[in-house]
């Protein structure tokens, strides 16, 4: 398999590819081995259905994954998302059941994990604690919250226009079955894999046209220089952490909606899965490298392999040992990849 | 314009600057000034506080006692920004270059051109750093290249090229030459002669005696944090400055002007 990339990469070189791109294509590479290889295990892993599925669980991953990108290529970290992600779900299910309509208190929601995201970046910038440390804080923190605030239980009976954002689909045609039952022809594309191709290309125009983006990348090549040209080092960096704020903010609603219900227990150890997909996508905990392309491909890749060792029997605990080779060995290969 | 006269204004004037870092004291009661369409060299052993000064100058480190003024107007310079809204520019002797990003992007950091709906102007920046970059180095090529990927002269040429594109006019050089190949040296002498015959003033930090008794005015010597002499460059030799740096002092039996008088 080593040999298989180093091989592309001589070939990516002859061609004058770029490194993010090379990584890129060998990242997409990746995702079609693993299709090839579950369809073969499984072949209800292929079918449309299954892909909408994939889609869905993906999008919470995902957008998790693009706002811990922005942290990461300041050379921060944001450990606080899956607690973050559990307390806007939650303060959302509460809010609805004191009265405000849906749509105000998703936007309440998604303001709640924005605001953990700057208490974050005030921690990390003016108080000078390492993010590692700051973001573990908050990560308890906003746990404790979600708990506290909901006596541990679920909020439940939220409506059913709760559950649209979550569960709805664009597209989805239903045709008629041969005993004139409805059959469905095709399941549709969930709304939260819409909302997370938005949110993936607003920030990745954030990113690249921008100059708040140039100054993300700037601050995490080196902060110093940064600095000593002007940039707004810390205004740079308490926007990244309010950015992943509000969309472990937006994925706790997703994910609420979806399951119909608020539960402060969800999204445990998710941040863990948004900086794997940021990692494998090619970014680097140094800081001052990451793409928006390529952390989504990373979610992809995390999503089918757990969609697909599901789908083949295989259990949660092998899941585990998997995701987290792939993790190393991605990250291996970025380094002999890097330094050529 | 070598020996500007006693009564103007001069266009820095840095009075009893103190730094220290807990017991070192890395510039102490430095006072030292810059007229307009001079050029001032900065010597002194290594450690003597030269790049501390500059970098108080500069606005990336601000000093525990001291007062600036630039054009006779006292002023606060408490982050790069307030320095360049003065127009004071640095090129650091480390160069401050963030790695990953390309020449154009490094050029313009922090003053990114812009399309008028605020998008950044990747085309546009490319065209001017071609010029400007093709001017200190015809060789220049491969501008879309991460910064680190490319030669330690190169990146040098960056962070020259970053100090002169815009409207400076106190230019800050900190070993500006240290990694430059000798035709790269020689275009930097020529820029310095024309940014001084614009009327711009240099502050060039530098090892070689050779530059600084070609290109300078004046030389102010430092040795571990103090100012111990500053003197027109037609007073002084070649072995009074070495003493300078050296031992703190000149020579035993020193006047004004002996250089003429041993040759
Ligand atoms: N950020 C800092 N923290 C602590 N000490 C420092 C710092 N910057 C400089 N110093 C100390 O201040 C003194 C002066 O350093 P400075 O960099 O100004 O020397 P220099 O004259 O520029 O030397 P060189 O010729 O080697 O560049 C040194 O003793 C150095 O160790
Ligand atoms: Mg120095």
């Amino acid at each position: 398999m080593v040999e298989f990339f180093a091989q592309l990469r001589a070939r990516g070189a002859s061609f004058r590819l770029s490194k993010g791109a090379f990584h890129r294509i060998s990242a997409i590479l990746t995702v079609l081995i693993l299709i090839v290889i579950f369809s073969v295990a499984s072949p209800a892993f292929s079918s449309t259905n299954n892909a909408m599925t994939i889609l869905l669980q993906t999008s919470v991953i995902g957008m998790l994954g693009i706002g811990l990108t922005l942290v990461i290529i300041t050379g921060g970290i944001d450990l606080s998302v899956g607690s973050v992600l559990a307390l806007a779900g939650t303060v959302t299910g509460l809010v609805i059941k004191a009265g405000v309509p849906v749509l105000p208190a998703m936007f309440i929601g998604v303001a709640v994990g924005a605001l953990c995201g700057l208490i974050n970046g005030f921690v990390v910038t003016k108080m000078r604690i390492t993010p590692f440390v700051a973001t573990l804080g908050m990560m308890m923190m906003a746990r404790g919250v979600a708990l506290e605030l909901t006596g541990a239980a679920p909020v439940s009976r939220l409506g059913e226009s709760f559950s649209i954002l979550g569960q709805g689909r664009l597209f989805r045609i239903v045709g008629e079955g041969p005993h004139g039952l409805p059959s469905v022809v095709f399941p549709g594309i969930p709304y939260p894999a819409i909302l997370l191709l938005l949110v993936a290309l607003s920030v990745a125009y954030l990113l690249r046209r921008r100059a708040t983006g140039r100054h993300i990348y700037a601050t995490g090549s080196n902060e110093e220089a940064a600095r000593l040209a002007g940039v707004k080092v810390d205004r740079t960096k308490i926007i990244a952490y309010t950015l992943s704020g509000a969309l472990a903010g937006l994925a706790g609603i997703v994910l609420m909606s979806r399951l119909g219900t608020a539960q402060p227990n969800e999204g445990v150890m998710y941040e863990l899965d948004a900086i794997a997909a940021a990692v494998i996508g090619g970014a680097s905990l140094m800081g001052g490298v990451g793409t928006i392309g390529g952390t989504i491909i990373g979610a992809f890749i995390i999503g089918i392999l757990r969609n697909g060792l599901n789908m083949a029997g295989v259990s949660s605990f092998i899941q585990q040992i998997i995701i987290g080779f792939v993790v190393i060995v991605a990250v291996y290969i970025d380094q002999m990849r890097n330094r050529r | 314009m070598s020996k500007p006269s006693k009564n103007a204004t001069p266009l820095v004037d840095m009075k009893n600057i103190e730094k220290h870092f807990g017991g070192v004291v890395a510039v102490n009661n430095v006072s030292a000034n810059l007229y307009a369409g001079e050029v001032v060299g900065l010597l002194g052993h290594n450690g003597a506080g030269k790049s501390c000064l500059m970098r108080i100058l500069s606005g990336a480190m601000t000093p525990n006692e001291g007062v600036i003024s630039v054009n006779g107007e006292k002023v606060e310079l408490k982050s790069p920004l307030d320095a360049r809204d003065l127009g004071i520019e640095t090129i650091y002797q480390t160069l401050a270059l963030a790695n990953h990003l390309n020449a154009p992007s490094n050029l313009f950091l922090g003053r990114e051109l812009k399309t008028p709906f605020g998008n950044l102007d990747d085309k546009r920046m490319l065209e001017e750093s071609r010029q400007v970059l093709h001017r200190l180095n015809p060789n220049f090529k491969n501008l879309l290249d991460p910064v680190s990927s490319l030669s330690g002269g190169q990146r040098q040429v960056i962070a020259i090229a970053r100090a002169i594109y815009f409207n400076v006019k106190i230019l800050i050089m900190d070993e500006p030459t240290a990694a430059l190949g000798p035709s790269e040296t020689a275009m930097v002498s020529e820029l310095i002669q024309e940014l001084k015959n614009q009327g711009i003033g240099i502050f060039l930090v530098s090892h070689d005696m050779h530059d600084v008794f070609d290109l300078c005015d004046r030389v102010m010597v430092m040795n571990k944090g103090r100012n111990v002499g500053t003197h027109h460059i037609e007073d002084v030799t070649k072995d009074d400055v070495l003493s300078l740096i050296i031992k703190g002092e000149l020579p035993g039996g020193w006047t004004p002007g002996k250089k003429e008088a041993v040759q």
